[in-house]
């Protein structure tokens, strides 16, 4: 499934809807259904509200497949070259005082997925996230 | 987003509906926030949340930060699975009270 996607918060709602679409039509269960759902939505938001400063409409894409017991999720935008990965991780231990507030999302990311790497394609951000559909426990 | 607020012995308990993403996170803020200057005892229940992402937990710390500055008692309930998954993932389950029921998360306010 492949989703042209413009760089407006509101189509998250949509994104979310399809997502669901495909899990069901493709035997994904509802648990990893939600886990690809977060993915999905931290790297989208990240896309829509930093790839792209100079106020204009823009689209990127959501590509997402099954294969036997792995979804790959491909998300390609060509706003400005920004590495996710990069950023550094929280601090899950901190007390609630001294907690930061941000920096959960690519956290979460990397919690849900086996394997997610960055690459610049061709003037273009591209991100390719490998979740494995085994259940761990 | 919809959100419904109710008095239980003296406790403020809030009813966030639906999911809580980033385009729903603003108004899941603006709702909590406005709670907070006047209710120092406030449970969230998480009973009609379907899914949070880390927008939704970003509207939780703060929320919780306001009350823990305040001298206030927060707690959070009645979370599906996968809602306490997400908590857990987090660390948060570290920082804030959360109980399984409603009535465990009342008695720990001592009522």
């Amino acid at each position: 499934m492949l989703l042209s996607v413009k760089n407006d918060i509101r189509e998250i709602d949509r994104v979310f809807s399809c997502i669901k679409e495909f899990c069901h039509t493709s035997g994904v269960s509802e648990k990893k259904c939600f886990d690809i759902l977060i993915i999905i939505d931290e790297l989208a938001t990240n896309v829509i509200s930093y790839a792209f400063n100079d106020g204009q409409e823009h689209t990127f894409t959501i590509a997402i497949d099954k294969k036997d017991d792995v979804v790959h999720i491909r998300i390609s935008d060509a706003g400005i070259p920004f590495d996710p990965l990069k950023k550094n991780e929280p601090d899950t231990d901190a007390s609630l005082e001294s907690r930061k507030i941000g920096g959960l999302g690519i956290f979460f990311v990397k919690q849900l997925s086996q394997l997610v790497t960055y690459e610049r394609v061709e003037d273009k951000n591209q991100l390719d996230i490998f979740v494995s559909l085994k259940e761990e426990e | 987003m919809e959100i419904t607020t109710k008095k239980d012995s003296g406790i403020t308990v809030v009813y966030p509906s639906g999911r809580i993403d980033t385009s729903t996170a603003k108004s899941f803020e603006e709702g909590i926030m406005k709670v907070i200057p006047d209710n120092q005892q406030i449970i969230i229940s998480f009973s009609d949340i379907s899914y949070i992402s880390s927008a939704g937990l970003r509207v939780i710390l703060m929320a919780g930060k306001k009350i823990a500055s305040m001298k206030g008692q927060f707690a959070l309930t009645e979370m599906s699975e996968k809602i306490y998954e997400v908590f857990k993932m987090s660390g948060f389950d570290k920082i804030l009270k959360i109980y399984p029921t409603f009535d465990d998360a009342k008695t720990s306010f001592g009522k």
